[in-house]
């Protein structure tokens, strides 16, 4: 059983501001309990499969000139710079 | 003017020079402006559409050679870039974002003298399967504006329904082109995962979701993916298809061929008139000389739980970037800490799109993984080895695309549980990267249900053969608007 101390630390790690508490947590509780018949699925002894892709299948790793300057579209920036908040 | 044709007799009457792209494009956009402001399909028109279907006409009366679409009205799901339109998700998140490039599917429409006549509506980030968590408003059922359009692509769908355009382009993560499809009666189509590039869909879960057509004919599909398919060097994760023609044998007919019933997609929770509409539908399928019968898959059971476990965290790796520093609204970074401002920058997210970051920062992380996304992983691969096997023995498998018909609008909205069981036939070809399509079977009391299609890997082509030939079997009565 998913705690709603759990949920919320979460929402704190994901950086997500929770707001009308009681009802949003009930909602993702549900959600949560929904994932719970995985249990029942009896698919323990089962292998993930992964599909390989080859270093060949990729792109060249060129650089490829773009037209436009991408940093205009930014509403924070500073000469080449994206504008970030402090961190301490 | 007649909207109401599909995208090949779009194409014959301009070639033919019965009419000119520029009035028809004209004419759709007087269509948007007289109904979308009921049924909000769109969430920008192209101001600049006639004036590009204009340019096509006179490509035609110089001689120049024109694309294949000549000058078509397609309209275009708001979670794919168009370069320099806005692209908004449905977010307010996105409000002002302006994309800087253009799609590869996009790319490859204008190469053909497409015409964009605007962004069509969807559920936050593709996030929903109503409309209904657009951050700015839901679209509305054409067959009856009460209900919901399914989604997410749901305004994409309303747009073909309602000819507001000939054609159009959603994306599909667990359904999110058929369901809509299904809901308001057009054709919609999940590829197999890779025939057509995802480069320039903003991302919701790379790993399952495709672009998909939504027309009015199967056969408009299979012109749609002519153009659209193929390898591209910006997705990886695209196939060779050998430039493959879709519409050449679209009419080889499916007599012989063998139809799995897939039993837990009819069963429990299966509206009466949606069972009687898929019963109807096998009658005619054998009537053409397929033969029919059920066959289980036992991991169909589990699929939802799978498909939101994996989904929610693929989006919460990809909702990551929205930190309102590189994408995202006006909104000063003085005053704040790092963590302090993007907490805040986030309050912009919708509450569906909430509630998945914090599912996808749940069920993959210490502690929990092992009882959520990796078991979700297991099923997803026992799920493929299951439905292999049972293509061994069918070629084709059947069920309705959505156990229910479309309900009203609100409905369900606070009920994510009802609405995850709304996904329960849809999402095992996105987690198993097989195609699947929609095609409109019936109209029951004024709403529609539509009948899913599903081959395996790759076979694109046999499954429009088949979507084709039980398309040939339905009269449906005119929509209503």
């Amino acid at each position: 059983m998913v705690t709603e101390e759990e949920i919320e630390r979460v929402a704190k790690l994901m950086k997500i501001d929770v707001h009308d508490h009681k009802e949003f947590v009930e909602k993702v509780h549900a959600m949560i309990d929904f994932f719970d018949m995985l249990d029942s699925a009896g698919v323990e002894d089962e292998e993930i499969t992964m599909k390989d892709l080859p270093l060949s299948s990729l792109r060249e790793d060129k650089h490829i000139p773009f037209e436009d300057k991408l940093i205009e579209n930014l509403k924070n920036y500073k000469g080449s710079y994206v504008r970030a908040p402090k961190m301490v | 003017m007649n909207l109401k044709i599909s995208a090949l007799e779009f194409v014959n009457e301009v070639k033919n020079g019965n009419i000119s792209a520029e009035d028809f494009v004209s004419a759709t956009i007087e269509r948007i402006k007289n109904v979308d402001e009921k049924l909000h399909a769109f969430l920008e028109v192209n101001s600049k559409a006639v004036e590009q279907a204009s340019k096509v006409d006179k490509k035609i009366k110089s001689g120049e050679k024109v694309g294949a679409c000549f000058g078509m009205p397609i309209s275009i799901k708001d979670n794919i870039c168009i370069k320099h339109s806005k692209t908004t998700c449905a977010s307010k998140m996105l409000e002002n974002f302006v994309a800087p490039y253009d799609a590869t599917v996009i790319s490859k429409l204008k190469e053909q003298d497409a015409v964009f006549v605007g962004k069509t509506n969807l559920d936050e980030f593709a996030m929903g399967l109503t409309t209904e968590f657009s951050a700015y408003g839901p679209s509305r059922n054409p067959w009856n504006t009460d209900y919901v359009p399914g989604g997410s692509s749901g305004g994409s769908a309303v747009s073909v329904s309602a000819f507001e355009c000939v054609a159009s382009l959603g994306s599909d993560t667990g359904g999110s082109v058929r369901n809509p499809a299904s809901f308001c009666s057009t054709v919609g189509y999940k590829p197999t995962y890779g025939l057509i590039s995802r480069y320039g869909l903003i991302s919701y879960a790379n790993s399952i979701e495709q672009i998909g057509p939504l027309t009015r004919t199967v056969k408009d599909t299979a012109f749609l993916l002519n153009i659209l398919s193929g390898l591209d060097p910006n997705d990886n994760t695209t196939i060779d298809n050998d430039k493959d023609d879709y519409l050449s044998g679209i009419d080889s007919g499916i007599e012989g061929k063998k139809i799995g019933i897939i039993k837990e997609m009819i069963e429990d929770g299966i509206d009466p008139t949606v069972l009687s509409a898929t019963n109807d539908a096998i009658s005619k399928l054998e009537g053409l000389g397929a033969q029919c019968e059920d066959v289980s898959i036992d991991m169909v059971k589990y699929s939802v739980a799978s498909y939101y476990t994996i989904s929610a965290t693929e989006a919460g790796s990809n909702l990551a970037r929205y930190d309102n520093l590189r994408y995202g609204y006006d909104f000063p970074v003085e005053g704040f800490e790092f963590n302090s401002y993007i907490s805040k920058a986030r309050t912009k997210f919708g509450p569906e799109v909430i509630r998945r970051m914090i599912l996808g920062g749940f069920v993959p992380s210490s502690g929990h993984a092992g009882k959520y996304f990796l078991k979700a992983l297991k099923v997803k691969s026992k799920l493929t080895k299951e439905v292999n096997e049972v293509f061994k023995k069918f070629d084709y498998l059947i069920a309705p695309t959505v156990p229910i018909l479309p309900f009203k609008i609100g409905e369900k909205i606070d009920d994510p549980i009802a609405l995850f069981q709304v996904d329960i036939n849809t999402v095992m070809s996105n987690l198993t990267g097989i195609p699947s399509i929609s095609v409109p079977f019936a109209v029951s009391n004024g709403l529609p249900v539509g009948m899913q299609f599903l081959a395996k890997h790759n076979e694109d082509k046999s499954l429009l053969q088949a979507a084709h030939s039980l398309e040939s079997t339905v009269q449906l009565p005119e929509i209503p608007i």
